[in-house]
């Protein structure tokens, strides 16, 4: 599959399952989103524990100016007061809009399922055409010791009550995937 | 608590009770036919039947060697700084899991769903050594705060309505909650278990899958708890049944890839977790992760050497043998299984949890093969459930009066006959004159009997009225046999008549082998599995296959029983096998001869365009898997076939099912009727002599305008020259 098929794909199953997906030019505008998102949802506090230090200076100034709050790693210490989780996905899995998340860092684990709001970006590249094309990366993953492995589909559901869905029981209630082009 | 009825006397009343919940049915009913759908979407594409053989060929290697697959997996989870434990029973199981509890100075447990953990009841077992323990799945904490078991492996608290569980979750926050809004209830839930994970010290969680050759845990989740489960406490236990080892991660994928389809018609659950040893953990002391793995055994090993039920361990615990079951759908999760649930609980409650318990339950089966034909790992579940009837008939070795009786005079075929014939002489003051049925049932049968009236035997059986319309044909084109059956023979010769007017003009040469017995089905039913035996070697001899081009069946069961039973019943008859394969590669029903092999064309047939809906039976959608040619025969006869919602739905008749469980056969039966009469039809045709029955019964007795009949009668009916 070509990359824009591949995106068109991701896009179109990830959207059925109640994520928001989106391309993006870069991390500047995967930044802007983040505050953007959390501000438009009353959130106070964003975390990005894999963001590299020059992402975070920037961070750091857009939340300065819309006075966001960056809560910093261990995040042990911060379990009840995550609004916004920006993490980056490892690879994601268009036939099913899954994302594949290396969850070994606990800081990562704790984003990911205590947030409100979990946005993560990946570069298109990164995106395969199913889960069997993925084998050796995950095999990989699984021999490195220890490791702890992510599928992540849409935000958390449950059906448990007359089987109607609802949203965001115990994980993230949003889940917004950014995907980078041409990268 | 889980109460499971010991005996049927206690059974019926649960049932009878089951069946006066209608919101049971109704949540049940949308379900079933919600699930359908969205499963068929689901697999769109996808060739099912290779992918299910991989899976099944996958299990069954893995079930080969279970212990090297565990040493292999403790081997590679230890390296990685995890405990493997390996727990002969359940009890075994539960005292493992206290004691590292209170090694590691546990109070307050969180729990993700495990079925395996519902298996050895662990939360009864942790609440009594003084932990405190929460479910934080949806449905099992409902559950649990309600005292009760699951109802479905996968959706734990379908029987409750969103009233009910606004209700509960009111009395348990003490504050009011909006009974219909069920958003709002799902935040509560949220909100009042955020802090139950955050102050845990120890996560107990399942696993969907163990791969050996990483030492890996998969685990699947929609709701994310088993994420937290998985994450916040500093100790993760996994209590994970030993069938769950596979050898790779390739067959892990397969598994996760069906298995969310076939429960629910989900592409992907939303979380999908793979642990591979002790993770960081700044909650303990060490920093890492206190990881402890519980495989239990529980008589899985032993299980997994049986020949016979071997393949039972293949189970990944989908569901869907109860989503698809008509007896599920009409009495719910706590009426048809102890822990585990619908047919595969049938089966396993025998195993785990004992003869007492799955004494009644393992009854309650129609044979309709539904479950079978949905399961991923093509276990063959009906079969497996009578033999789980015989095995507890042979343990508890009382045969009961009606099983020595059938046993004894099936298998001398003069004597049953005998027995029929005189049957239909003492029946004569109770048939109603002109219409077709007994006035009244006879005494033996009571009040919950009477959702339908029975027809009398015939007066002359077909085998009687043979000698007179058999066909001479001097150069025939083919030579075909009849089988009839019991029902075909004594009740119902009028459809094998109408098979002779139909092969009029068509140069076929056919026969009927007076040696023929009942073709063995009735016997298997009820476990009597020596007698089926002995009745489908009669019949071989009978039948003498190689004299013929074709063996006609009109009754779909006698001729699905014919081919997959006989197969397993004379496996170890060497003597039978060339006949068997010979019976095999003749047999046919009633609609693919006639459309496949004579080719009949509308030219033979007057168009009246009578609308027809069409009830397709079990034995011949699933069984013999002919879709096609029924329907097509009926448009090609001159008819108009009307589509009817859940056509493949079994009726309810089951053959003895009907007469052991009255109040179920004759929910579902109206069922089946109601959805007859919605499409409009004047006449509803079927390819089974039993279901004429079930369903002209029913229409009988609901006085319906509706006309029930063999396809056999009312394509012969439409004949040009008939
Ligand atoms: S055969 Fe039919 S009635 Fe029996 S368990 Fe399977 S689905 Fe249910
Ligand atoms: S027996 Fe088959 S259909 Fe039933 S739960 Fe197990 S895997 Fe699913």
């Amino acid at each position: 599959m070509e990359q824009n098929e591949l995106i068109d794909l991701m896009k179109e199953k990830a959207g059925l399952v109640q994520a928001v997906v989106l391309t993006v030019t870069g991390m500047e505008e995967v930044l802007r989103y983040s505050v953007d998102i959390t501000l438009r949802q009353n959130g106070k506090t964003i975390v990005a524990p894999d963001v590299g230090t020059k992402d975070m200076q920037k961070l750091e100034k857009l939340c300065g100016v819309s006075g966001l709050t960056i809560l910093h790693p261990p995040l042990r210490s911060h379990l009840s007061g995550i609004h916004t989780a920006l993490t980056s996905a490892d690879r994601a899995i268009a036939e099913t809009g899954t994302l594949v998340l290396d969850s070994g860092s606990e800081d990562v684990r704790i984003a990911t399922m205590l947030s409100e709001t979990h946005i993560a970006w990946i570069p298109a590249g990164r995106i395969v055409p199913d889960t069997a094309s993925l084998s050796a990366f995950l095999i990989g993953k699984m021999k490195s010791l220890p490791g702890y492995l992510a599928f992540i589909t849409g935000p958390s559901r449950t059906a448990d009550i007359e089987r109607v869905l609802a949203i965001g029981v115990h994980g993230p209630q949003e889940l917004h995937i950014l995907i980078m082009e041409g990268t | 608590m889980i109460q499971t009825a010991g005996n049927m006397k206690t059974y019926k009343k649960k049932i009878k009770a089951a069946l006066k919940n209608r919101f049971l049915r109704k949540a049940l009913d949308n379900f079933a036919s919600a699930y359908k759908m969205s499963r068929a979407k689901a697999f769109e594409g996808t060739n099912l039947d290779i992918l299910k053989d991989q899976i099944t060929d996958g299990k069954d290697q893995a079930l080969a060697q279970l212990l090297i697959l565990f040493d292999q997996f403790k081997a590679g989870a230890e390296a990685a700084g995890a405990i493997v434990h390996l727990a002969a029973t359940a009890q075994e199981a539960n005292e493992i899991i206290t004691k590292i509890g209170r090694d590691n100075g546990v109070k307050t447990i969180v729990k993700s769903k495990s079925m395996t953990a519902e298996e050895t009841h662990l939360n009864d077992h942790l609440e009594t050594e003084g932990f405190k323990v929460t479910e934080t799945d949806l449905g099992e904490w409902i559950i649990q705060l309600r005292s009760e078991g699951p109802s479905h492996m996968v959706m734990p608290a379908i029987h409750l309505s969103r009233q009910q569980v606004g209700t509960l979750f009111s009395d348990v926050t003490k504050t009011p909650v909006d009974l219909e809004d069920i958003d709002h209830m799902v935040k509560v839930a949220r909100k009042e278990l955020r802090p139950v994970f955050l102050d845990a010290d120890m996560g107990i969680s399942g696993a969907n899958l163990a791969i050996a050759e990483t030492g890996t845990l998969g685990i699947i989740s929609n709701e994310g708890n088993a994420r937290l489960t998985t994450t916040l406490p500093r100790v993760h236990v996994a209590l994970v049944g030993l069938e769950k080892l596979v050898p790779d991660l390739s067959a892990a994928l397969r598994i996760i890839w069906v298995l969310p389809k076939n429960a629910t018609g989900q592409a992907m659950t939303s979380y999908v977790t793979w642990i591979t040893g002790a993770v960081e953990c700044a909650a303990s002391a060490t920093g890492k992760k206190i990881l402890h793995i519980v495989f239990l055994d529980n008589g899985r090993l032993e299980l997994a050497k049986n020949p016979v039920f071997s393949e039972a361990l293949r189970c990944i615990r989908c569901g869907a043998c109860s989503n698809v079951c008509p007896v599920y759908g009409k009495v719910g999760g706590h009426t048809l299984g102890h822990v585990y649930i619908g047919a595969i609980g049938l089966i396993l409650t025998y195993f785990y949890h004992g003869k007492d318990k799955a004494r009644a339950i393992v009854r309650n089966c129609l044979n309709c093969q539904a479950c079978k034909s949905v399961c991923p790992v093509n276990i063959d579940l009906p079969f497996l459930i009578k033999k789980v009837f015989g095995n507890i008939l042979e343990d508890e070795g009382v045969r009961p009066a009606k099983n020595i009786i059938l046993s004894a005079v099936m298998k001398n075929r003069r004597l049953f006959h005998a027995m029929l014939r005189m049957a239909a002489t003492l029946q004569k003051p109770l048939v109603k004159k002109d219409a077709g049925v007994l006035r009244h049932l006879p005494f033996i049968f009571g009040k919950a009997h009477d959702f339908r009236t029975l027809p009398p035997l015939a007066e002359k059986p077909f085998r009687d009225l043979w000698p007179k319309i058999r066909p001479q044909i001097q150069t025939p084109r083919f030579r075909v046999a009849l089988f009839g059956g019991c029902v075909v023979d004594f009740v119902s010769p009028e459809q094998a008549v109408s098979l002779v007017r139909l092969l009029a003009g068509h140069e076929v040469q056919m026969e009927y082998p007076m040696g023929q017995n009942c073709c063995g089905l009735p016997a298997m039913m009820m476990a009597e599995e020596k007698t089926a035996t002995d009745v489908a070697v009669q019949n071989l001899e009978a039948l003498e296959p190689w004299r013929y081009d074709y063996i006609l069946v009109l009754c779909a069961s006698c001729g699905s029983h014919m081919k997959e039973g006989y197969s397993r019943l004379l496996a170890k008859k060497p003597e039978q096998v060339e006949k068997l394969r010979m019976l095999h590669d003749k047999l046919m029903d009633f609609s693919s001869f006639m459309v496949n092999v004579l080719k009949v064309t509308p030219k033979d047939f007057i168009q009246n365009q009578t609308r027809v809906a069409y009830h397709s039976p079990c034995h011949l959608c699933r069984g013999l898997n002919i879709t096609r040619e029924p329907r097509e025969l009926l448009k090609t006869a001159g008819l108009e076939y009307a589509p009817c919602k859940d056509e493949d739905v079994c009726c309810g008749f089951g053959g003895s099912y009907s007469l052991e469980f009255p109040e179920i056969s004759s929910e579902i039966l109206r069922q089946k009727l109601n959805h007859v009469e919605a499409t409009g039809a004047d006449v509803l045709v079927t390819d089974c002599p039993g279901c004429v029955l079930q369903l002209r019964g029913g229409m009988d007795k609901k006085n319906s305008r509706i006309k029930v009949r063999h396809i056999a009668e009312i394509v012969a009916d439409n004949l040009k020259n008939g």
